[in-house]
């Protein structure tokens, strides 16, 4: 059965709580932030907000239904998205329907974290049930652990090489130094990618994304709406999700997307070649090859020669994670599953200043989330489209 | 420790343990040592940062997945010489630093 279309739906107000490195204040500061920053950009009250969509790892043992007390809102739609690096186009994909169906008017999706010296060892230790039973006890290494055997067994797979993935971080990071909201902007050659300390091989230190707070935000509401408001928005043209895909797999060397991407490109009624501009979910670059491959930038184990044939800087001929994704950015828990989209947002919108996509009309975002075991386990994407 | 866990009803095997078979959801199931078990070496790292006190003076750790003959998939520490495509036999116990070798 194909999925109805996203019309009517506009997407607006990117708005983001800039991170830190470390936070004395808790997630619903973070959150309750960015809901301040959307009200604003929106220009809309705290009580026409009548949907709300929240992620957060840090919030608990609160979820969204705390947090609507905590801001004294009242919505009529709610949603509690613990997905991870998925939340951002699922956040999406739950707001477009309420509204398509008159659920709600306005849904403010909100994700962000705190982080300090506890938190990310205490998220780690519980992360879920499998990992507390049968990973951690084996090093306690957490995602370093996970995603270094991906990427072990991905290199062995296709013949990437530690080149492949430094080409990916050091885009990105060029990309960043374009951007002030970036916590990483230093300088970053192929040679200091290829000579830092190893954390877990084939893993070295700029493979992984720094922990950190902050928090993420958008408003979603009918077109007629943000007409109204005077919003400039963008159009949903098709978004996808999928949880749980390919349990057989010995070792996660695809995600969902290969199960939905014909959906989705169908649906969008473009293709990869037709997108200005790709962010992916990087919380190692080896996954943002996953989702190249997945989502048919180019055929499933020839990621490494995609990398090598493109340029993913910002004035490149693929403009990947222009902001400079989480590797550069920092991952501020779950607005790691918000930042591509935001980022996808104002280059559509033409928000970006200083690293601008020149001519940007449509862009795919992916996300990728929740190693409840040994992968990942939801996988999503949006292709968005200037209105 | 890493036991199995087969299915009365559908004979299917699991690991990590659950209350239910993730096959056909009945919860009559038999545990089942996985001492001794053939595996393959699926995939292989070497941690050199952990997030707990108690491994970070035993560090380096070579450790990754292996893969039961009957199906499953379990995370594991690793001997030294155990390459992904190895075949292993697992050995397990209470210490957490045991081995698949």
């Amino acid at each position: 059965m194909t999925a109805r279309s996203y019309e009517g739906v506009a997407l607006c107000c990117p708005v983001t709580e800039p991170y830190v490195r470390r936070s004395e204040h808790g997630a619903a500061w973070f959150l309750a932030r960015t809901l301040r920053r959307l009200l604003d950009s929106g220009g809309v009250a705290k009580h026409d907000v009548d949907g709300l969509c929240v992620s957060s790892f840090t919030l608990h043992p609160d979820t969204a239904v705390g947090f609507t007390q905590y801001v004294d809102l009242s919505p009529r739609l709610l949603e509690w998205l613990p997905m991870g690096g998925a939340c951002g186009v699922i956040a999406l994909r739950r707001a477009a329907r309420a509204v398509q169906a008159g659920d709600a008017e306005i849904v403010a999706c909100i994700a962000g974290d705190t982080a300090n010296e506890t938190s990310f060892r205490d998220l780690l230790a519980n992360f879920s049930g499998f990992s507390r039973d049968a990973v951690y006890p084996y090093g306690a290494g957490g995602p370093n652990m996970s995603f270094a055997v991906i990427a072990d067994a991905y290199m062995r797979a296709t013949g990437a090489t530690r080149e492949d993935f430094g080409k990916l971080a050091v885009a990105q990071r060029a990309n960043a130094r374009r951007n002030p909201l970036a916590l990483l902007r230093g300088e970053l050659t192929l040679a200091d990618y290829l000579a830092a300390r190893p954390i877990a091989e084939p893993l070295h230190l700029f493979d992984c994304v720094m922990p950190c707070a902050g928090a993420d935000g958008f408003l979603v509401m009918s077109e007629a709406r943000a007409r109204a408001l005077g919003l400039p928005f963008l159009r949903v043209l098709g978004a996808i999700e999928r949880h749980n895909a390919f349990p057989d797999d010995p070792v996660q060397l695809r995600g969902g997307w290969a199960m939905d991407r014909d959906a989705l490109w169908a649906q969008a009624g473009i293709g990869p070649r037709d997108v200005d501009v790709v962010e992916t979910y990087d919380d190692y670059p080896v996954i943002s090859m996953l989702q190249f491959e997945g989502l048919d930038f180019c055929a499933e184990g020839d990621g490494p020669s995609f990398v090598r044939r493109h340029d993913f800087t910002i004035d490149g001929d693929v403009p990947h994670n222009t902001s400079g994704g989480q590797l550069s950015m920092g991952q501020a828990g779950a607005a790691g599953g918000y930042l591509g989209l935001v980022e996808a947002m104002r280059q559509l919108l033409g928000l970006a200043d200083g690293r601008q996509v020149a001519n940007a009309r449509h862009a795919l975002i992916s996300g990728f989330g929740m190693i409840n075991y040994d992968r990942g386990l939801c996988s999503a994407a949006a292709v968005l489209g200037r209105a | 420790m890493i036991r199995m866990q087969r299915c009365a009803a559908c004979g299917a095997t699991q690991y990590p343990p659950r209350e239910v078979c993730r096959v056909c959801l009945a919860d009559g199931l038999v545990w089942e040592s996985a001492d001794s078990l053939p595996a393959r070496v699926v995939a292989r790292t070497r941690l050199y940062h952990s997030n707990e006190p108690r491994f970070r003076s035993r560090l380096p750790l070579v450790c990754g997945l292996v893969r039961f003959e009957t199906g499953p998939v379990a995370v594991c520490f690793l001997a030294e010489t155990a390459a992904p495509g190895d075949a292993v036999l697992v050995r397990t116990g209470e210490d957490d630093l045991l081995e698949a070798e």
